[in-house]
């Protein structure tokens, strides 16, 4: 995982950290760490909402369900 | 408070007026005075509409050391923001380019719409927590700039406290509204670029005046004698020359550029050049235009962007690409003719005794004019 990521962050692969933060943050998820999946939800949101990627707006609500987030007309 | 003369003197008729003294050209600290007075409080030519011609396209300009950020929004239209990021004021874009989604700053990442609006501000309450009841995202959008497109050009009017371009320049609209239709850049070869070691306002002076015509530019006047110009002054907005003898290229086979559309016939061989206050000099010509905006760096240092626009697309016309670039030529060379008199007038602006020279009160009129709006604002930003 950490070596993806640094992967990505080198290659400034934006839509695969969209990607690998969605993915930890599942696993987070699953594991019931809900800080810890905001905050690899957060990183997706925000590379996805720079890039305008369509995986915003599901993001953007994951993190506002949870009262993490405003709540974006994405 | 910088301790000077009262400017009556340069405000009293054209015939026994003197110029503006040499503080104005020389003196950083008048220069910062006029940053506020003149270019801050009036609107200022700063970048070109070409430069970001699709949706999200943003590029950064400096503007006297002001950092600005000119974005094409989705529906079109051109916004300009203060560059600076609202929480730890980090520079958002340092280079052109285009923004797919929001701006994010590259420092904690709090992201803005192509609107300015403050987007998200991620782990702000803590860790995973991009919301705090303390930070309200409808007051910390970026600081808008007021702006305005006209002839592509975009200016700014950082202050906010003039009135509407419409209205300030109500009078010019009018006089070309006949040009009041798409212009279109001639691609690469129609952009130039001059630094020149002088004030900005000795650039606007050179421009404004036909007097030099004949003396600087001998080429030019073997076919356009100082006769056939006319000197354009609207008193507070903008003054210039006309000629009646505008000549279109023409290539070997007598091609020309395509003309705009619809001109009355006073315009088949005539051309007006006016400096629109205070830093954006403009050409219109039957078949093409030209703008120049003057950045100015510092008090003795200048550029000059140079832009060239067609009544059709290089796209429309591919075999008009030859007759584009000898024109930009053909246009550099009269540009670089002006270097050495702006600097030279720059350089002379360091004679002690030099007290703003005197006018022709026949040829000068239009630099008097500009003289008289300088003043007239400095003034203004005196009593503010
Ligand atoms: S300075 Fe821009 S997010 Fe911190
Ligand atoms: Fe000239």
């Amino acid at each position: 995982m950490d070596e993806a990521l640094q992967d990505a962050y080198d290659r400034d692969d934006i839509d695969a950290l969209i990607r690998l933060y969605t993915s930890a943050a599942d696993a987070a998820e699953d594991r019931h760490e809900i800080d810890a999946a905001c905050f690899y939800l957060t990183h997706a949101f925000i590379f996805a909402l720079e890039r305008g990627a369509p995986e915003a707006a599901a993001l953007n609500l994951r993190l506002a369900d949870r009262g993490r987030s405003h709540l974006l007309g994405l | 408070m910088i301790d000077q003369s009262p400017l009556t003197q340069v405000m009293s008729s054209v015939n026994t007026a003197n110029g503006l003294p040499n503080e104005h050209y020389v003196d950083p600290l008048v220069f910062e005075q006029e940053k506020r007075s003149v270019l801050f409080a009036n609107w200022s030519g700063v970048g070109f509409g070409k430069d970001i011609p699709e949706a999200g396209d943003a590029k950064p300009f400096d503007f006297l050391g002001m950092p600005l950020l000119a974005v094409r929004d989705r529906d079109g239209s051109v916004g300009v923001f203060q560059n600076t990021c609202r929480h730890r004021g980090m520079i958002l874009v340092d280079q052109p380019r285009n923004i797919a989604g929001a701006i994010r700053c590259p420092y904690h990442s709090w992201c803005y719409g192509l609107d300015g609006k403050l987007r998200a501000t991620p782990h702000v309450g803590g860790p995973g927590q991009n919301t705090h009841e303390d930070v309200d995202p409808e007051k910390l959008g970026l600081f808008r700039i007021r702006s305005h497109v006209w002839r592509d050009v975009i200016f700014v009017n950082v202050d906010c406290k003039a009135p509407a371009f419409e209205q300030v320049h109500a009078s010019l609209i009018a006089r070309w509204s006949e040009f009041d239709q798409p212009v279109h850049h001639g691609g690469q070869t129609s952009s130039l670029q001059l630094t020149v070691k002088a004030n900005w306002k000795l650039a606007v002076e050179n421009y404004c005046e036909s007097y030099h015509l004949p003396w600087v530019h001998p080429g030019l006047n073997t076919y356009s004698r100082l006769e056939d110009h006319y000197n354009i002054e609207e008193r507070g907005a903008f003054s210039g020359q006309g000629t009646l003898v505008y000549r279109q290229l023409t290539d070997d086979q007598g091609t020309t550029f395509p003309d705009f559309k619809g001109l009355g016939r006073q315009w088949d061989e005539g051309a007006e050049y006016i400096a629109v206050y205070p830093n954006v000099l403009i050409g219109v010509q039957r078949d093409h235009s030209h703008v120049i905006i003057l950045q100015p760096i510092d008090c003795e240092t200048t550029v000059e962007h140079i832009e060239l626009y067609y009544a059709q697309t290089a796209q429309q016309t591919p075999d008009l690409a030859n007759l584009r670039a000898t024109n930009a030529q053909m246009w550099k060379s009269v540009f670089e003719e002006d270097v050495f008199v702006v600097e030279g007038m720059q350089k002379g602006r360091h004679g002690d005794m030099f007290d703003g020279g005197r006018f022709s009160p026949v040829m000068d009129s239009p630099t008097h004019n500009f003289h008289h709006w300088v003043a007239s604002q400095i003034e203004q930003g005196r009593v503010a």
